[in-house]
């Protein structure tokens, strides 16, 4: 059997069914009932109450944690949005016990991509996308051991998992978890009788992260004008002494990026790709103009737009750097010092006495 | 406080053994509170006792807050069989909370070896820090080098290790420092 699926692509989003049990009103709930919060286990739901809050009037939802007795509340009309649904049935969790017993031999191995979608699967894939948190996470840890955070996360979804089977097969959490681990890590010589495990969670994608677009001046106007750089003839002597224009080598960079090796380099390269990857796909034709242009033809329009800018930020600097000149008159001042004067004023002047210590130490 | 009750003759030596490597592994006094008999209620008709029944129909211990008790058996435990059949027992724990029982019926032989002696003193060691751990929150873990690997795991060498990974072992620290006393 195969990992988890890709994300949908965006298109696709709408169509996603809704996970098995959630709750879609706060009506559906009534006091006593069992629900399963993400990320924080089940609940039982205590009742409905009206509080006031920063001046407003809310209805909440107040739910008990089972595990430790903490109390949740949510607003009432949050209760679609937050995740909240019923404890899976028997028949729900058969299929989990199917998936987890079932061969798994694809890990996801991008650490960024698998570890953000581990957390949506805990939050939205119901039981079953616990399920598959854990056996991801599981079968990675026989290929190499876990770092901390998906460590961490494992367990989690391993406490997670455990109440809910607990929950529902009306067993003690110490026994539900043997049955997990019996179905993860069979012993020796068991072979299970398995039936088609049920259809991997589907994900909704995430909305890719994009730098805002800045303007064509402000992306220019790198200050290099002012400096005396000419990208335009350095780019020419980059072109003339490699023969290779400067654009593929930007598509390089991205594409070493994209496919990292070592997990520790990984993250970094990651990040690298994931910010640069899109900008070098959507943002190149753009930028090829870009360097083409001389940046001396920019700079006669920029210095005017630039100069009202800067001048007031100048301005105020320029006032303040006629204290500098003060300091090279304070040198002068202990070598003008006549020695009745230490006398006179002692304790006040010991710091100026000192540079003139140093100075015939100095000349020594 | 970690309290060792017996449901059969144990060996002084091996609860010294024991004991002691309790208090290694979790930082906690540990100690022998006596000898009981198994709850009838417990017993199946196979001859085997249900670990879940028999901890709560088990004589009671007189314990403090946190304390948690131990029962040694030597009769084999049986479980309730879950969606995929039974899983082997070594032992079982209310997770979380104060009792824990652990089984020497599937052990090997203890043998008159000082070898053999030593190895089933290890494995006694494992699988007593493995339920204390359950009633200390911790959950199995994954590295077979790890007290808390499953006791069925094909992963787990003959003679397996009975300290606790440093996970395991940092996450009972913290719950630990974290009891009520």
């Amino acid at each position: 059997m195969r990992g988890p699926p890709p994300r949908h692509p965006d298109d696709q989003r709408e169509e996603l069914p809704a996970v098995e049990g959630i709750i879609a009103d706060a009506a559906e709930m009534s006091p006593g009932d069992r629900v399963v919060y993400p990320n924080q286990g089940v609940c039982a739901v205590v009742g409905v109450e009206e509080k006031d809050i920063a001046g407003q009037k809310l209805v909440l939802v107040r739910m008990r944690r089972e595990e430790d007795g903490a109390t949740v509340m949510v607003p009432k009309n949050k209760v679609p949005s937050v995740g909240l649904r019923r404890v899976a049935s028997g028949e729900q969790m058969e299929g989990v016990f199917h998936y987890l017993a079932a061969q798994f031999d694809d890990p996801e191995l991008d650490w960024k991509v698998r570890h953000r979608d581990n957390a949506d699967r805990l939050i939205a894939g119901g039981v079953l996308g616990v399920a598959e948190v854990v056996k991801g996470l599981h079968s990675l840890s026989r290929l190499r051991p876990l770092p901390t955070k998906e460590r961490e996360q494992y367990d989690n979804a391993r406490h997670l998992l455990v109440h809910e089977v607990a929950v529902s097969l009306g067993v003690p959490p110490g026994l539900a978890e043997d049955y997990v681990d019996f179905a993860l890590m069979p012993p020796a010589g068991v072979k299970f009788d398995l039936k088609p495990p049920p259809k991997p969670v589907l994900l909704p994608s995430r909305p890719k992260k994009r730098r805002p677009v800045a303007e064509e001046g402000e992306a220019d106007d790198l200050g290099l004008g002012e400096l005396g750089i000419d990208l335009g003839e350095i780019d020419a002597a980059i072109a003339g002494a490699a023969g290779v224009p400067g654009v593929e080598g930007v598509e390089a960079v991205a594409g070493d990026g994209a496919e990292p090796e070592a997990e520790g380099v990984e993250g970094e390269k990651a990040e690298e790709a994931e910010a640069e990857a899109p900008d070098a796909d959507e943002d190149l034709p753009a930028a090829l103009p870009r360097r083409e242009k001389p940046a001396r033809a920019a700079k006669p329009e920029k210095a005017p737009r630039k100069a009202p800018a800067e001048k007031p930020a100048r301005e105020p600097k320029k006032a303040e750097k006629p204290a500098r000149p003060e300091k090279p008159a304070r040198k002068p001042a202990p070598a003008k010092k006549p020695a009745p004067a230490r006398k006179a004023a002692p304790a006040a002047k010991k710091a100026a006495a000192k540079p003139a210590a140093k100075r015939g130490g100095k000349k020594k | 406080m970690i309290r060792i009750v017996t449901l059969d003759a144990i060996d002084p030596g091996d609860m010294a053994f024991l004991t002691a490597t309790l208090y290694r592994a979790f930082g906690l006094g540990t100690e022998f509170a006596g000898e009981k008999h198994a709850p009838r209620e417990a017993e199946t008709k196979d001859g085997r006792l249900d670990a879940v029944k028999l901890l709560k129909e088990a004589d009671p211990v007189r314990t403090f807050a946190d304390d948690k008790v131990l029962y040694l058996t030597a009769a084999p435990l049986a479980l309730q069989p879950g969606p995929l059949g039974e899983p082997p027992c070594w032992g079982f724990a209310d997770y979380g909370k104060e009792r824990a029982v652990v089984s020497t019926a599937r052990f090997p032989a203890r043998g008159v070896t000082e070898t053999s002696i030593e190895n089933w003193r290890r494995r006694l060691a494992r699988e007593t820090s493995h339920a204390i751990g359950h009633l200390w929150d911790l959950h199995h873990c994954y590295d077979a080098k790890c007290a808390m690997h499953p006791s069925w795991s094909q992963s787990l060498p003959a003679n397996p290790e009975m300290d606790l990974c440093s996970f395991c072992r940092e996450k009972s620290e913290r719950k630990i420092r974290l009891a009520k006393t």
